[in-house]
């Protein structure tokens, strides 16, 4: 089922979080709600399960439009970052709960929840407290209970944050799995752009209660919109050269580094402007060589990564597959593939 | 490790000479008063043998014989009457005849001793027989002995021969100090006014219980959740006020309501009904007084401790469970309710026996009155041993009563805790990955 957000605003008291968002999530869809903390995402997440009203706007389920449908009626499904099972309740009772409380009869429900946590392998945990349970085990749980009812919506508050990281993984895939095979209209709000882009269709990506951007993680990978959207995907992240407009060229400092960008022309010169360079397209095999000293190393296994420190003080960041002949303090001159760059406005803009 | 043992010890020694001198010494204490019939009468110090009337009715049961005897005046011809008559310095003759033909003779009554003094050959005047017989008379009715012993040998000087077993029957009825006893809890099981003052507790705890300390406060610190929060406090502050309010003038605020001038009576007025004292006017309405006094001071603390119970509940949990589709009702019957188990069990089993134990606000307000319809076991232990009409306090009986409430109150404590199944309540976790 597709949702709509139509202007939706959110305020407490005084405090304007969300003002005027437009979002839809198409039928079927899963889409990712990024952002570092602060930004809203979950504020708009408990609104559209309706523990939070809007101040202003619309919230649709379909054409259905249910702003001021209390959440007991607006079936959805929601898994908190902190799972919220009930401590008292066996996994059985507590997967059962959205059931239990619709006044189903208690075979049906025992079917339903045998069914739903089969489809979450948890069939034999179904004894169990939640005390009793590891945190994957939990996770599980929380899900089965928010899917048993069959909901027009799941939504997902920071699903994976209390998980280690093989568990994370596996869940990744787990509720990935699970959303592609019930068809399921998902919005998962996260901090964590592995996570939005390994599990998402699209990702909405968001600061200061603002959605910066929305699209496929490989285009807002290939094509971010701003620096702040481009810093927040990728990792290792991103580095930035600060640097001026001469004669259609990108210059980093004075009379430093001079890099020949299409992107550049038209630009007046003097003008300041920001250079996103990504990991993997410094160091490659073709491109502007650019000198500098390695002052970090690291390796991840099957590549290093390594920070190096330009003249003007300035440091770009290389992944490259393993090699043993540099070590931090060796200078180094490297090629840097100048047409994968980002030219960013000095407000962030990309140009 | 050993000295931070020994420091252990040291840190925790004032606690336990507290709990030492102030818990356990009063109960033992009790225990001990319980098992005997201290009273005003018998004094908390030793007694002494004295044939007082009282003493012989109730010897008449067992041995009537004797107690007739005993009642009578006897009277002996002994070396302390031949003194005291040589000091009277009467005829010598008296005494010599006296000593010689009718020494150790004993007369069961005045009159059988005078007729043998007036057949003396020296011929006493009557004023002189009077006088004579009176310094023989041997008689141990309102005489008191110091010593178990001393009363045998005046018994004994009396020609009433006792086997051991039969001394021992004179003895515990002269005795007039206390004496250790079970007879207290005899009475308590017997009496049918102990019984009816078991019921008034019962009824008194359980529906002040129920209605207040535990329903009322549940109410309370539920409606008060889903308040806004500033409404909230401002309704736990009001139903704060009759706990912190000193009770004395708390239960005064009562009286003034319903006095036969008060608040109630006033209003009643204006329909036409006499003016009365609503609080004692009968059995009925002091109950609903008296339950309601405690009830409004008893439910305020459960519902604090319900309240922060409550609000210990993550609130992922309402979110999560108003998302689930619970209605309000639902969350408090299904979420919020068997979270409160603990406190409710602690509520329950605190209250019960701080309403077992405390009488002071039926004290102010009834004195257990009208009557004694209001009486309840801690009020009537401290009428028994402390403070009754009658002014005979029987200390003993009171422990005996305290012990009992004790027991009760122990008793009670462990069906609770079956009940609500405290075992689970503490059991670990099982965690694993």
């Amino acid at each position: 089922m597709r949702i709509l957000l139509d202007k939706f605003s959110k305020s407490f008291g005084s405090t304007k979080i969300i003002e005027d968002m437009d979002l839809e999530v198409g039928s079927g869809e899963m889409l990712a709600l990024l952002g570092p903390s602060g930004c809203g995402k979950s504020t708009t997440l408990f609104a559209v399960c309706g523990i939070h009203r809007p101040t202003a706007g619309r919230i649709l389920f379909g054409d259905r439009d249910v702003t001021h449908l209390p959440s007991q009626e607006r079936n959805v499904g929601v898994v908190f970052q902190s799972y919220a099972l009930y401590p008292h309740m066996t996994v059985e009772e507590n997967i059962g709960f959205p059931l239990m409380v619709k006044r189903i009869a208690s075979a049906d429900i025992k079917k339903q929840v045998a069914d739903i946590a089969a489809l979450v392998h948890i069939g034999d945990l179904l004894g169990r407290r939640p005390a009793q349970l590891s945190g994957g085990q939990q996770q599980r749980v929380a899900l089965a209970r928010a899917l048993i009812r069959r909901p027009d919506v799941l939504l997902l508050d920071e699903p994976l944050a209390n998980l280690d990281a093989k568990l994370r993984l596996e869940m990744r895939s787990e509720i990935r799995r699970l959303q592609k095979e019930t068809g399921i209209t998902a919005i998962l709000v996260t901090h964590d752009q592995v996570e939005a882009m390994s599990m998402c269709d699209r990702i909405a990506i968001m600061k200061s209660g603002e959605i910066v951007q929305i699209a496929t993680p490989s285009e807002m990978y290939k094509d971010p919109r701003t620096s702040f959207v481009a810093s927040f995907l990728g990792n290792p992240p991103i580095s930035f050269l600060k640097g001026k407009v001469q004669q259609g060229a990108f210059v980093l400092g004075e009379n430093g580094l001079r890099l020949p960008l299409a992107a550049v022309s038209g630009i007046p010169d003097g003008t300041p402007l920001s250079l996103g360079v990504r990991p993997e397209h410094f160091g490659t095999t073709a491109g502007i060589p650019v000198e500098g000293k390695v002052v970090f190393a690291e390796t991840q296994g099957r590549e290093n990564l390594y920070d190096v420190v330009l003249p003007d003080g300035s440091v770009l960041r290389s992944i490259q597959p393993v090699r043993d002949d540099v070590k931090p303090g060796d200078s180094v001159r490297w090629h840097l593939d100048s047409a994968s760059t980002f030219v960013f406005a000095e407000d962030g803009r990309r140009l | 490790m050993r000295t931070s043992r020994a420091l252990g010890l040291v840190m925790i020694a004032p606690a336990a000479v507290m709990i030492f001198l102030f818990f356990l010494m009063p109960v033992v204490l009790t225990a001990i008063f319980a098992m005997t019939n201290m009273s005003t009468a018998t004094g908390i110090s030793g007694g002494a043998w004295q044939v007082t009337q009282t003493a012989v009715n109730r010897l008449k049961a067992e041995m009537p014989e004797l107690a007739g005897g005993i009642a009578e005046p006897r009277f002996v011809i002994d070396e302390e009457g031949l003194a005291a008559l040589e000091a009277l310095k009467l005829k010598a003759g008296f005494g010599t005849e006296l000593r010689t033909s009718h020494m150790g003779e004993v007369f069961p009554s005045r009159r059988e001793a005078e007729r043998m003094i007036k057949a003396l050959k020296d011929r006493p005047s009557t004023r002189e027989v009077k006088q004579i017989s009176d310094l023989f008379n041997r008689s141990v009715l309102n005489t008191r002995f110091e010593t178990r012993d001393q009363l045998m040998a005046s018994l004994k000087k009396l020609g009433f021969t006792l086997t051991p077993a039969e001394q021992e029957t004179v003895a515990a009825t002269t005795y007039t100090g206390w004496v250790w006893t079970t007879e207290n809890f005899r009475i308590i099981r017997n009496s049918p006014d102990m019984a009816q003052i078991f019921l008034n507790t019962a009824f008194y705890v359980s529906v002040t219980l129920l209605l207040f300390n535990v329903s009322y406060a549940l109410f309370l610190a539920i409606t008060t959740h889903y308040m806004p929060a500033s409404t909230a406090s401002v309704f736990r502050a009001i139903w704060l006020l009759p706990r912190i309010t000193p009770v004395v003038i708390y239960v005064l605020m009562w009286k003034w309501l319903t006095w036969d001038s008060g608040f109630i009576s006033m209003f009643m007025g204006q329909f036409g009904y006499p003016p009365k004292n609503y609080l004692l006017d009968s059995a009925n309405n002091a109950w609903f007084f008296v339950i309601l006094i405690n009830g409004f001071i008893g439910a305020s603390m459960g519902m604090l401790v319900f309240s922060s119970a409550i609000k210990a509940i993550p609130q992922t949990q309402f979110h999560a469970s108003e998302v689930d589709g619970a209605s309000r009702w639902q969350q408090v019957r299904h979420i919020i309710l068997p979270q409160l188990r603990w406190p409710i069990l602690f509520v329950t089993c605190y209250q019960t026996l701080s309403l077992l134990a405390s009488f002071n606000e039926i004290l102010l307000s009834t004195r257990g009155g009208p009557g004694r319809a209001t009486e309840v076991w801690s009020l009537a232990a401290y009428h028994t041993a402390l403070n009754n009409y009658t002014g005979n306090l029987e200390y003993g009986l009171g422990a005996a009563m305290a012990l009992v409430l004790v027991v009760v109150g122990i008793v009670l404590s462990l069906i609770y805790l079956r009940i609500f199944r405290y075992d689970t309540l503490i059991s670990k976790p099982l965690i694993e990955d």
